[in-house]
């Protein structure tokens, strides 16, 4: 006789589970376990919008009161995505409106959204709550009135980084007199100014604000205002930081900052001047995060400012900062946990500041606490990663941008390679890695066999052969997101680990050497992946089959081929008479 | 050369290697150029690389053309003696010749002047359109 779980008793425990991944356990133990699973999750992420239709997970998640979508591929945020590749976010929109009325919560990345989307939204679902898109485009300032004007619970509208068709500052006039509910409101990426008497009004009213970020066009005036109203925000990313104040104003704003007790999160600051940063000051103590990568100010002023962030976890910053400076914020600001440095002459080909790999392995050496780097840096040492790994084994995510390419360790000329092998061995909770500099297979090597928690790898000009990529299919047991950008190989590896495609989210590969031919042989073993190749010298066919093609984009799908490729996109569906042994149809 | 890199040779590109003059000898700058980029891989104006995310790329460009008061400004790149980084500023954003060497001071960590040769100090010179080399203060500011 055997005992089984009663689905009531299941519901129960799972009403505790939030996290997705066990859930997608529970998921897989028997039938009557998947039921009762996905009857009660309410909060729904799909990494790839491609991999599955929307109503799929309509149809799974009855329940459904959140969605995260995400689309492009990670490189388009560095423009190798060409325009129009697809990411819609309307037929999910559609899907949900229709069968999902009481959703509360859309989160998208990296999606096409459009203001039908927009206005659909706000029509369709009553109970509406939150709008967080980031790193979207499509849209216009119209479809957020929609949802401003409309939306009568609206908690959180946060526009980050997206691309707006930015028609004016009307929308934000379009919140209703009776609209109380907000916590959240970011529009830092928008240009035009907004009705500054709206605004005040609407952040006076709203009592439970927490976190503001402003746009650029917001002043210091206003800025002083707002906080006047609203000293119970946590988060504030101020907009411009450089107007001409007098000393009174100047005073004025201070002590409006100052009032802010609770404020944790500090972004914006736009070409602040370092007159004006003491104005902060009060506040530093208690920041936990702190966002100066539009800050153009000199160590000494970035170095007075950090000294007094003690409870510091999260810094972004531009490589103004220094070695110097960050030797201070290694002294000070002991609790860090994330660190960006950002370069500020990207396009320069010598070094421009005092910034080197002695940065960061001061970093490495004061803050015991860090998980989380992304360095630009012109060149670097095996020497300093070395360092680096053994003081920090806890690093999870490690982003090195060595911005010139195939830049060897400046003071031995050997490749990277044993200074990544350190970070792949020493840090053994690695879960996302970005490589940079000459590196050779060998780096790959190591990577691949040590790198066991491994789950997204980013690469630029490196390895020498095939054997790169087969060493990283054939090891790194838990990858799912890998990207490759100029490097000088791919049709055999790519062939002989077709299988490990499957278990991947997805793969990207551009200005490589992988030809027209390995991707349909690819797509003729692999039925169930797409294998999109991204050419905007398109039809594929009309070139030999060994030519390479400009970009491939793979990932696994239950979705069976996209219906809305543009011409660019091929994938072996355009031509079924290539022949496909099992073509994956819903 | 000390590391060797093979590259497969393949018909529709062209690979093209560069040696970037270094300190060392041995150094060697590979570049690879896969013919079919409709852009140019010409470093100054690449979308691409480093990879920068489009607003702060945007934001940085915007402040290299930032106009001071008489709408111009005029990068120069400062070396020290001994110190193989350079360090670039904008001349027109100082108001004369004092307050340039207080920032110079300030970013090389050292005492300079304008003037005689002091054991002390450094002296500030800069090298004219006929290729000599001048003391810095002689001339008028403007």
């Amino acid at each position: 006789m055997y005992l089984r779980l009663p689905s009531k008793v299941l519901e129960r425990i799972l009403f505790f589970i939030d996290s997705n991944d066990d859930r997608n356990s529970v998921s897989l133990v028997c039938k009557s376990w998947f039921e009762t699973e996905r009857l009660t999750r309410k909060r729904v992420f799909v990494g790839n919008c491609y991999a599955v239709t929307p109503a799929a997970v309509v149809r799974r998640f009855p329940k459904m009161r959140s969605l995260t979508l995400k689309g492009k591929p990670h490189f388009a945020d560095y423009n190798l995505v060409p325009d129009g590749w697809g990411g819609y976010a309307w037929p999910w929109i559609e899907a949900l409106a229709a069968k999902n009325p009481l959703l509360e919560e859309i989160r998208l990345k990296r999606m096409v959204v459009t203001d039908e989307c927009l206005e659909m939204i706000a029509a369709s679902f009553k109970n509406f709550k939150s709008l967080v898109l980031t790193s979207c485009e499509g849209f216009s300032t119209d479809g957020i009135a929609a949802i401003a004007s409309t939306c009568r619970s609206l908690r959180e509208l946060e526009l980050r980084e997206c691309i707006v068709d930015d028609l004016g500052g009307d929308w934000l006039s379009y919140f209703p007199e009776t609209s109380t509910s907000l916590v959240s409101l970011d529009f830092s990426c928008l240009d035009s100014e907004v009705k500054f008497s709206d605004l005040e009004r609407l952040v006076s009213r709203c009592r439970n604000l927490k976190s503001l970020k402003l746009n650029r066009a917001v002043t210091l005036d206003g800025l002083e205002s707002l906080l006047r109203r609203a000293p119970q925000l946590t988060e504030l990313g101020t907009g411009s930081f450089s107007d001409e104040l007098s000393p009174e104003a100047l005073s004025k704003l201070s002590k409006a900052i100052s009032a802010c007790k609770q404020l944790k999160s500090l972004s914006g600051l736009w070409d602040v001047l370092p007159e004006y940063l003491p104005a902060l000051y009060s506040v530093c103590p208690g920041l936990t995060s702190l966002n100066l990568s539009y800050a153009t100010v000199r160590m000494t002023d970035l170095v007075d400012l950090l000294r007094r962030c003690k409870k510091l976890q999260k810094l972004w910053v531009m490589d103004l900062i220094e070695d110097k400076g960050l030797q201070a914020v290694a002294t000070c600001c002991k609790e860090l946990r994330e660190l960006r440095v950002f370069p500020s002459e990207p396009d320069l080909e010598e070094p421009n500041v005092a910034l080197t790999e002695q940065g960061l392995v001061f970093i490495s050496e004061g803050c015991q606490k860090l998980e989380s780097v992304l360095y630009f840096c012109v060149q670097f040492t095996n020497a300093a990663l070395i360092t680096i790994a053994r003081n920090r084994p806890s690093i999870k995510r490690f982003r090195l941008c060595v911005i010139e390419p195939f830049a060897p360790d400046y003071k031995t000329q050997e490749p990277l390679d044993q200074g990544f092998k350190a970070i792949a061995m020493g840090c053994k909770d690695l879960q996302r890695l970005s490589v940079s500099g000459l590196l050779t297979d060998k780096a790959f090597e190591y990577i691949g066999k040590h790198a066991k928690n491994l789950g997204m790898l980013s690469i630029a000009f490196a390895g020498d052969s095939d054997l790169m990529l087969h060493h990283l299919l054939s090891g790194c047991k838990k990858l799912r997101k890998l990207e490759i950008r100029d490097c000088p190989f791919g049709d055999t590896a790519l062939l002989e680990n077709a299988w490990k495609l499957e278990t991947m989210r997805s793969l990207w590969m551009s200005s490589c050497f992988v030809s027209f031919g390995a991707c349909k042989l690819l797509s003729q073993k692999m039925p169930r992946l797409n294998v999109e190749v991204i050419d905007e010298m398109y039809p594929p066919e009309t070139r030999p089959e060994s030519s390479p093609v400009e970009r491939i984009y793979i990932y696994r799908t239950l979705a069976g081929p996209r219906l809305d490729m543009p011409e660019f996109v091929w994938t072996i569906h355009k031509n079924p008479e290539i022949g496909v042994s099992h073509l994956a149809i819903k | 050369m000390k590391s060797t890199l093979k590259r497969e040779e393949k018909e529709s590109c062209s690979c093209s290697r560069s040696t970037k003059p270094s300190h060392s000898e041995a150094s060697v700058n590979l570049s690879l150029s896969l013919t079919f980029h409709s852009t140019s891989p010409n470093r100054e104006r690449r979308q691409d690389w480093p990879p920068v995310k489009a607003r702060l790329r945007d934001t940085l460009k915007g402040r290299r053309l930032v106009h001071r008061g008489d709408e111009s400004s005029l990068f120069v790149k400062v070396y020290m003696e001994g110190a193989p980084i350079g360090r670039k500023l904008d001349l027109c954003a100082f108001s004369g010749y004092e307050s340039l060497l207080e920032n110079l001071s300030h970013m090389f960590d050292t005492s300079i002047i304008c003037g005689n040769r002091d054991r002390k100090h450094h002296v500030l010179t800069y090298q004219d359109k006929d290729g000599d080399w001048m003391m810095v203060g002689d001339i008028p500011w403007e």
